[in-house]
């Protein structure tokens, strides 16, 4: 590194002091540099400390968070306790963010152009037609079309949005831009996008960039330089490329084992089992030792320091004796070609023919047509697995509806092969739903918000028991217990009288899973089960769903954006584009050779740091 | 199989999975518990000054006849006797005690402050979680019609008329008047909150359990809104304390009982400053004036439950 550091933090520690809970330490001991025009990327999973240390970064730090020790300092200045007045002048002429919410951060009551005009004058001496100008270039650069600068922020789509909010933060041609998960709750392929458009844009400009994400897959290709936290330190720095070929940290070795090759014959992925350490409480030795498969005695009692080993820094005390293997020996989930073909001799338990929904919407005296999914044709096998790709709006959840009944078909039929006979599904209403669902049940994207947060666990899990089986007293305990044993929330005693809080994001969707068997279904439908999740404990979850499919002979509709779930879980891949069926078949099939375009670009858009 | 569902792990080193097995699924309830929502309220400074001053009023009505010197009805003493030990606040035209009047007077506005408070609360749960949870249809639009009538009806000559006109004047027919006129805005309020709750997935989730409506609403929704139940139902009890003292004060309360109302309403009627019997005006005015703060108080407490944010100050 030449010169001096744009961004220079030294042992910074921030601690949140609530009045009524235990205080805790989020970032500790922190140290880095960023250099001009170095693009820096932060990963770590959620919880571990990543978005404090950005918050802190930009002063932003609310009550009853505080910075307790070190220092900040950026360009030469100690922005460390600089007050708010200052900090005024630097704020988005030489510091700029796009925030994590930054769906949310544009004035929904003002205009675009008005919003770009309020940064620019209050740091610059353009005026005017010169502002206009500025905001047009602005806009090109992004590549949004000029007539969205007049525009309120509603009329805009999310990746628009996320852009305008990219365009924002460069307005002023800022040194160092801060990105804390921009593309987060985007869709995959306008999430590729965007960083491709940030990637360019920096090479460009010759802005310095500190990228925040949990998911390292799409970091990797954009990054100069890698930091991975854990538990509010930093755990390793790499440069990318050292990082990809020779990760130290088994915790980076963790985060990387959760991707593979979809197109492999054998595909392995590893996840980390556990949780991030509640940093409330006093610890000794290295954080990640309770997850760690290389541990040693040592790391139980010395917290290891973050030393230089070969390309970067590390702080792991196996890692500086050895460097050991680029595997994680965790627990692996690997799938195989040859699982599919039989799952697809066992018979139709759900057939979908010829399927059409349109949506009338009247406008006045004409009425609007929105075809949602045309002519959709396929089946789900028992003890299968069939997955629904496609980006946002494809369609995917008005097909998702219409199989769990509560919409029907506009055109075509969707049968259900049940252990009463045939049965056509079309919006079922009261008693007729209530039974259908004894048969087909959901799993939702958010476990976060499919626990009812009043509730505890075994209360969740004994409603659907009384209201479908009449399951009383003792046998209805028992059955809740046998629940949380088959996904394997062991032993099921610690489990029952808890509430969703006190769970992590994995065992959370595990009871949302759980509950969803309650019933013993037939189909069960699963809407994007992994994506609100870390990273590193989605194959786990995916190995559950794959072991329900074998024990529990149940037809699973998995509904997702991301082709290398598919692949680790479906037997079958359909690719829907725009409501339209673009490509059917078998999983490997599609993945390989993928006859639409459509589906070359979801490919594409698969983080794949391989 | 279904116990075991991680014998994959059984590949590596067997020690190891083992031990990264059992953190596995060991490792819950570290997240701190929530504060309970009393220990929330009475977090806040104001919220104790005012539990406790209603937890005084509270004990005072209880404990009336063993505190109160005499009977309040009781008509036997010298008019007109300015404070003294015998009669701690003096008797007032009609010979009566006006402590042991005060005193048993809470009675009746911690009575109505209860039930009409809680039947107002009720009232406004009912209509407005029903209508908001079926939002655009019949039921709604029935329902949102009632409650918008009830809201432009002007409810203080509603009261009088009615009040006016029914034979007895009991405490009952006060909490039931007083809560049939104040439940419409605090319906439109949960009926706007509800609306923001019931396309949460857990709502969509008890549907695939098999859950029936009422218990989606009532046993699913409401307690997470519970925050704003507790204090739609403080500044309920608050507005139907006043709303009695109110009536009373017009001559339109429970005659044969004592409350502070009907206490300012005799003392004003019989010209008690002209009398020089200041007690006799003063002594409700500001029991009122206090249980009211009181409960203001509390709410100030309340309002930390639905915006933790304030707990930080």
């Amino acid at each position: 590194m030449t010169g001096s550091p744009l961004l220079e933090v030294k042992n910074l520690e921030v601690r949140y002091e609530p009045k009524r809970a235990r205080s805790m330490t989020a970032v500790q001991d922190v140290s880095f540099d960023i250099a001009p025009g170095e693009f820096v990327g932060l990963i770590g999973e959620s919880g571990s400390g990543k978005t404090t240390l950005a918050t802190a970064l930009l002063r932003l730090l609310e009550k009853p968070g505080r910075i307790s020790a070190g220092s900040i300092t950026f360009d030469g200045t100690d922005i460390t306790h600089l007050d708010q007045d200052e900090l005024r002048d630097l704020r988005w002429r030489d510091l700029s963010t796009v925030f994590q919410s930054s769906m949310n951060s544009l004035n929904p009551v003002i205009r675009i152009e008005p919003q770009f005009r309020d940064a620019i004058e209050a740091h610059s001496d353009l005026r005017g037609e010169a502002v206009s100008e500025r905001v047009r270039e602005l806009f090109d650069m992004v590549f949004i079309d000029h007539r969205f600068i007049t525009s309120f922020p509603h009329e805009l789509s999310g990746g628009m949005k996320q852009r305008v909010n990219l365009a924002l933060a460069l307005a002023l041609d800022p040194k160092l831009v801060l990105l804390d998960e921009p593309t987060t709750g985007l869709d995959v392929v306008v999430q590729h996008s965007i960083l491709e458009n940030v990637r360019k844009l920096q090479e460009e400009k010759g802005f310095a960039v500190l990228f925040i994400s949990h998911d390292i897959g799409t970091v990797l290709d954009l990054s100069d330089r890698i930091l991975v936290m854990y538990a509010g330190r930093i755990v390793e720095s790499q440069p990318a490329g050292e990082l990809l070929r020779e990760p130290m940290h088994p915790y980076t070795k963790g985060l990387l084992g959760s991707y593979g090759d979809p197109r492999a014959e054998t595909v392995r992925i590893t996840y980390i089992p556990g949780r991030p350490p509640d940093l409330s409480l006093e610890h000794q030795g290295c954080a990640f030792a309770a997850r760690c498969p290389e541990k040693i005695e040592r790391c139980l009692t010395d917290y290891p320091e973050l030393l230089p080993r070969s390309a970067g820094d590390v702080a792991c005390h196996v890692a500086q004796q050895s460097g050991g293997t680029r595997h994680f020996d965790g627990p692996e989930f690997v799938k195989s070609a040859d699982d599919s073909e039989r799952a697809r001799e066992r018979e139709v338990v759900l057939t979908v023919d010829n399927v059409t929904k349109v949506f009338e919407k009247r406008r006045g005296l004409k009425v609007e047509r929105t075809e949602a999914v045309t002519d959709a044709s396929f089946v789900l096998h028992k003890g299968g697995v069939t997955a629904l790709v496609g980006q946002s709006g494809s369609g995917k959840s008005t097909l998702a509806r219409m199989i769990t009944g509560i919409d029907s078909p506009t055109e075509g039929r969707i049968v259900f092969h049940g252990p009463d006979g045939d049965q056509q599904v079309s919006s079922f209403r009261g008693r007729a739903l209530r039974d259908y669902r004894s048969h087909v049940q959901m799993v939702f994207q958010d476990p976060y918000s499919a626990l009812n947060p009043t509730k505890r666990i075994g209360q969740i899990l004994e409603r659907p028991l009384v209201n479908f089986h009449g399951l009383k007293g003792e046998e209805r305990r028992r059955r809740v217990e046998e629940l949380l044993e088959t996904v394997a929330l062991t032993p099921s005693d610690r489990f029952v009288n808890r509430y969703a809080y006190e769970l992590s994001g994995g065992q959370r969707q595990r009871v949302v899973i759980a509950r969803a068997l309650a019933v013993l279904p037939e189909v069960i439908v699963a809407d994007e089960p992994i994506s609100s999740l870390d990273v590193s404990i989605r194959a786990e979850i995916l190995e559950l769903l794959n072991d329900l499919v074998q024990t529990h002979d149940v037809g699973i509709l998995y509904i997702t954006h991301d082709l290398l779930s598919a692949r680790m879980l479906a037997d079958d891949v359909i690719v829907l584009n725009e409501g339209r069926v673009v490509e059917q078949g078998p999983a490997l099939q599609v993945i390989r050779d993928p006859q639409d375009d459509y589906t070359r670009t979801l490919l594409d858009a698969v983080p794949n740091p391989f | 199989m279904s116990t075991t569902p991680n014998d994959f792990m059984a590949e590596g080193e067997p020690d190891q999975s083992r031990s990264v097995e059992g953190l596995a699924v060991e490792q819950v309830g570290s997240a701190t518990t929530p504060d309970r929502w009393w220990q929330v309220i009475w977090s806040s400074k104001k919220a104790r000054v005012g539990l406790v001053i209603l937890g005084i009023y509270v004990l005072m009505a209880v404990f009336a006849p063993l505190i109160a010197p005499h009977d309040p009805l009781d008509g036997s003493f010298t008019p007109l006797q300015q404070p003294s030990g015998e009669h701690w606040l003096g008797t007032n035209t009609n010979g009566r005690d006006i402590a042991s009047q005060l005193i048993f007077g809470s009675r009746v506005s911690l009575l109505v402050g209860l039930f009409g408070g809680a039947l107002a609360t009720a009232i406004a749960l009912v209509v407005g979680l029903v209508s908001g949870y079926t939002e655009g249809t019949i039921v709604d639009d029935v329902l949102s019609f009632v409650t918008n009538v009830a809201l432009v009806i002007p409810a203080l000559p509603l009261i009088i008329t009615l009040v006016a006109y029914s034979d007895t004047r009991g405490v009952w027919l006060i909490v039931g008047i007083i809560a049939i006129t104040s439940w419409a805005g605090a319906a439109r309020g949960k009926r706007a909150q509800i609306i923001t709750l019931r396309n949460r997935d857990f709502v969509t989730s008890a549907k695939f359990s098999g859950e029936s409506g009422a218990r989606i609403i009532f046993s699913e929704i409401m307690p997470n809104m519970n925050s704003l139940v507790v204090a739609g139902f403080v500044g309920a009890a608050t507005g139907a304390v006043g709303a009695e003292a109110g009536l009373a004060v017009l001559g339109l309360g429970d005659t044969r009982s004592v409350s502070w109302g009907t206490m300012l309403y005799q003392a004003d009627a019989q010209g008690a400053i002209q009398q020089g019997l200041l007690t006799w005006i003063f002594a409700p005015g500001l029991a009122l004036a206090l249980l009211i703060t009181a409960m203001s108080f509390i709410n100030f407490g309340v309002d930390l439950l639905s915006n933790p944010h304030l707990r930080e100050d």
